[in-house]
């Protein structure tokens, strides 16, 4: 529960381009005869809410429902005191005070739908969504109404358009800005880590976690540090920030030594050619595509995007190949693990997917601090 | 993680499901609503959504949907399985399928996946919520330690929050002032909304960028956790000297928190602390002000969920026992003055309750 500043920026997200956004999702309803199409948002889900009205709920739920035509409706369990608040950091449709979302949300479809006949309604991620929100709406719908919308949404999802790009490199800079006071802060793993906070959100990032591998020879699990932690010789750490609505990670192994071992430093040149050659449509085959060994055995590799109402999934990994396609121009965050003749070494980092004529661009640096 | 605290709360748990003769108990859990799978696991969900299959044998399996995820739960849960999936519900559910037939219980019913009621499994479950809603409600020994040291970091927290309230700070670096502070103490997690300005102010919301003012009502809650258990405290500082309407204003809050702490005691319902409260404001000619126009909630629970049961409110006749706990606020908007919120943690006892936030019941003075 790590809400920063919360805000819509118009210059950063003109309402023209979350409007677009909806249109192509209506489009798509009509192409596949829905008659509206639900997304349900909450604190860990608020991606694809946020992402056709730039709405994200610091606590309880809300449902946005969008028909073939006109603004998004939001149906929202939270108070109607803060519906002004909703306005001021969102772009949306008709704000409908629900605290019983799934009894509000049937009521509100049955009105509706009550004159299309045999009319279905898409859900993005029909299996996930909380049985209290769903089973109002079958019973007073028809089960048999409600259709899986995820696979129509995710085609929508990606590529990124511009603004969400913006987005993502200004959530990489403040990330890399963090991660770089990580590093430079002495001390407790607590300051280090409390530094690398407050400077996030300070430079306006909305969401931010800082997780941290201690020590890298006992391992390269991130976690949050509870209590008092010793940081160790190399460790690691991830830094994982929204900015309005856009994910990024970014993530770097160190060494107290003050300087990157030989080994590291090879890791980063490999991926920084390897990179480029991370192709949408060929996922499954990187990073054997590139035609130099990596310095080291790559025991893991991740990339993530955002399709659905997470703000971030799994697209492709290691030893398990593409779990969901991603088009050119897919906005992704990699992480890549190495083990290397100097320990392990971890990178993570936002990238624009390439493909089809275009090359894989990173967003960030691989390597923060001075080149070898 | 809490290695003690867990083996309590296994026990406690194991024990249920034998008394129910559940075979297997599902938990459902994500990184706003963890606290019926951290009280079934010890794992804490940080991203995404995390499904537990619980044994009556202790055995537990965390379905995650990142392999991070499932790493960071395995590392601090030693004995748990993970295994993570593009969708947890699924391979839970394949899982459930592939167990045949035995008595399964499923908690919290109310965001357990929809999959699960209207697929293969639809009927299967019996709703062990409640059941497991009396069990979290009244804390051990170690469970109230925990709250105790997240109450004492509410304190100190807003000792910070007070210091970084200034003339022409953003909201958002009030917010960032005190995570960073709670980072560099070792507290991983806080909820914590605000709220600044005048009469024109309802209510409180995550920071924004309105910078502060001379004069400016400045009210927040804090809520950090420790060990997966949070703890709460609401105050109000004035930019400047409060003014005499604000001072009015704020003398109902405290004479309405005095009194629904006073209430508090094994026995008494939720909605006889909500009254107690509600009557002081009502004395002044405010009854307007304690509904729901106003104010959501007059308290509520406080434990491994920000906001768990019970809502203090007047319709709410739950019981209040020993060593449940929660937080007593009489939030609510003042025509005179705005948005005001005075809130202290408590846990219950026999005759009374224990007040677990020690910061002055004041309205805070900050330079302006």
């Amino acid at each position: 529960m790590r809400r920063g500043l919360i805000a819509w920026s118009p210059e950063e997200v003109p309402p023209e381009t979350l409007d677009a956004r909806v249109r192509r999702l209506q489009s798509a309803m009509r192409a596949n005869d829905l008659g509206a199409v639900l997304i349900h948002t909450c604190f860990p889900r608020p991606a694809g809410v946020s992402f056709l009205t730039q709405f994200v709920p610091y606590w309880s739920e809300a449902l946005l429902v969008v028909v073939p035509d006109g603004p998004p409706t939001l149906l929202a369990a939270l108070t109607k005191r803060v519906h002004g608040w909703i306005r001021e950091v969102s772009h949306i449709g008709d704000i409908v005070s629900a605290p019983d979302l799934g009894r509000a949300a049937a009521a509100y479809l049955k009105d509706r739908m009550q004159s299309s006949n045999g009319a279905r309604i898409g859900v993005v991620e029909l299996g996930s969504v909380p049985r209290a929100l769903a089973e109002p709406v079958a019973a007073a719908l028809g089960a048999d109404a409600l259709v899986d919308a995820t696979a129509m949404f995710a085609t929508l999802r990606q590529p990124a358009d511009q603004a969400e790009i913006a987005l993502a490199e200004r959530a990489t800079g403040i990330a890399a800005k963090s991660v770089a006071l990580f590093a430079e802060q002495n001390g407790r793993a607590g300051d280090k880590v409390s530094a690398a906070e407050r400077a996030a959100r300070a430079a306006g990032a909305e969401e931010v976690a800082v997780l941290v591998a201690l020590d890298l020879a006992q391992g390269t699990v991130f976690r949050w540090l509870e209590g008092e932690t010793t940081i160790g010789r190399r460790h690691a750490v991830q830094i994982s920030i929204a900015y309005k609505g856009t994910w990024v990670r970014r993530g770097q192994s160190f060494s107290l030594d003050g300087r990157d071992p030989p080994a590291w430093t090879a890791a980063d040149q490999w991926l920084a050619r390897a990179i480029p050659i991370l192709e949408a449509g060929r996922l499954d085959l990187w990073p054997s595509t590139e035609s130099t060994a990596p310095p080291g055995t790559v025991t893991g590799w991740m990339l993530e995007a955002c399709v659905g109402t997470a703000p971030l999934s799994v697209a492709a990994m290691q030893g398990k190949g593409v779990l969901r396609p991603l088009p050119p121009g897919s906005l992704a965050n990699l992480t890549v693990r190495m083990q290397t003749s100097d320990g392990p070494w971890v990178r993570s980092l936002p990238l624009i997917l390439g493909g089809q004529g275009t090359t894989t661009r990173p967003l960030a640096p691989i390597f923060l601090g001075t080149p070898p | 993680m809490s290695a003690p605290i867990q083996a309590e709360r296994q026990r406690r748990l194991l024990s249920l499901m034998a008394e129910h003769e559940w075979d297997t108990l599902v938990v459902v859990g994500n990184a706003w609503r963890n606290d019926y799978l951290r009280f079934a696991t010890d794992a804490g969900v940080i991203e995404g959504q995390a499904i537990a299959v619980v044994q009556r044998n202790g055995a537990i399996e965390v379905f995650t949907e990142s392999p991070d995820e499932a790493n960071r739960i395995a590392a601090g849960c030693p004995g748990v399985t993970t295994v993570w999936a593009p969708d947890p519900s699924v391979e839970a559910e394949r899982r459930l399928l592939g167990m045949g037939n035995r008595r399964t219980a499923i908690a919290p019913g109310a965001i357990a996946p929809y999959r699960f009621t209207a697929g293969p499994l639809a009927g299967r479950f019996d709703d062990a919520t409640a059941l497991l809603d009396a069990l979290m409600r009244r804390k051990s020994a170690g469970e109230l330690e925990a709250i105790r040291r997240a109450s004492a970091l509410a304190d100190e927290g807003y000792a910070v929050f007070r210091e970084a309230a200034r003339p022409g700070r953003a909201e958002y670096e009030l917010v960032a002032d005190l995570e960073a502070y709670y980072r560099s103490r070792g507290c991983p997690d806080n909820f914590m909304i605000l709220g600044s300005g005048g009469v024109e102010v309802r209510g409180m919301h995550p920071p924004g960028e309105r910078r502060l003012r001379p004069g400016d009502l400045v009210t927040t809650e804090l809520t950090p956790s420790i060990d997966g258990y949070w703890s709460q405290i609401c105050r109000t500082l004035v930019i400047g000297e409060p003014s005499a309407e604000q001072q009015a204003a704020f003398s109902v809050f405290l004479k309405a928190l005095e009194a629904g702490i006073e209430a508090v005691r094994a026995g008494v319902t939720a909605g006889d602390v909500a009254w107690a409260e509600n009557e002081v404001f009502r004395r002044q000619g405010l009854g307007e002000y304690v509904t729901s126009e106003y104010t959501r909630v007059r308290g509520h629970g406080l434990g491994l969920y920000v906001d768990g049961r019970p809502a203090v409110l007047e319709n709410v006749d739950m019981v209040l026992e020993p060593d449940m706990t929660l937080v007593v606020h009489p939030n609510t908007y003042h025509p005179k003055a705005g948005y005001i919120v005075l809130g202290d943690s408590v846990r219950v006892t026999e005759t009374g309750c224990e007040v677990l936030t020690h910061t002055p019941r004041v309205l805070f003075s900050m330079p302006g």
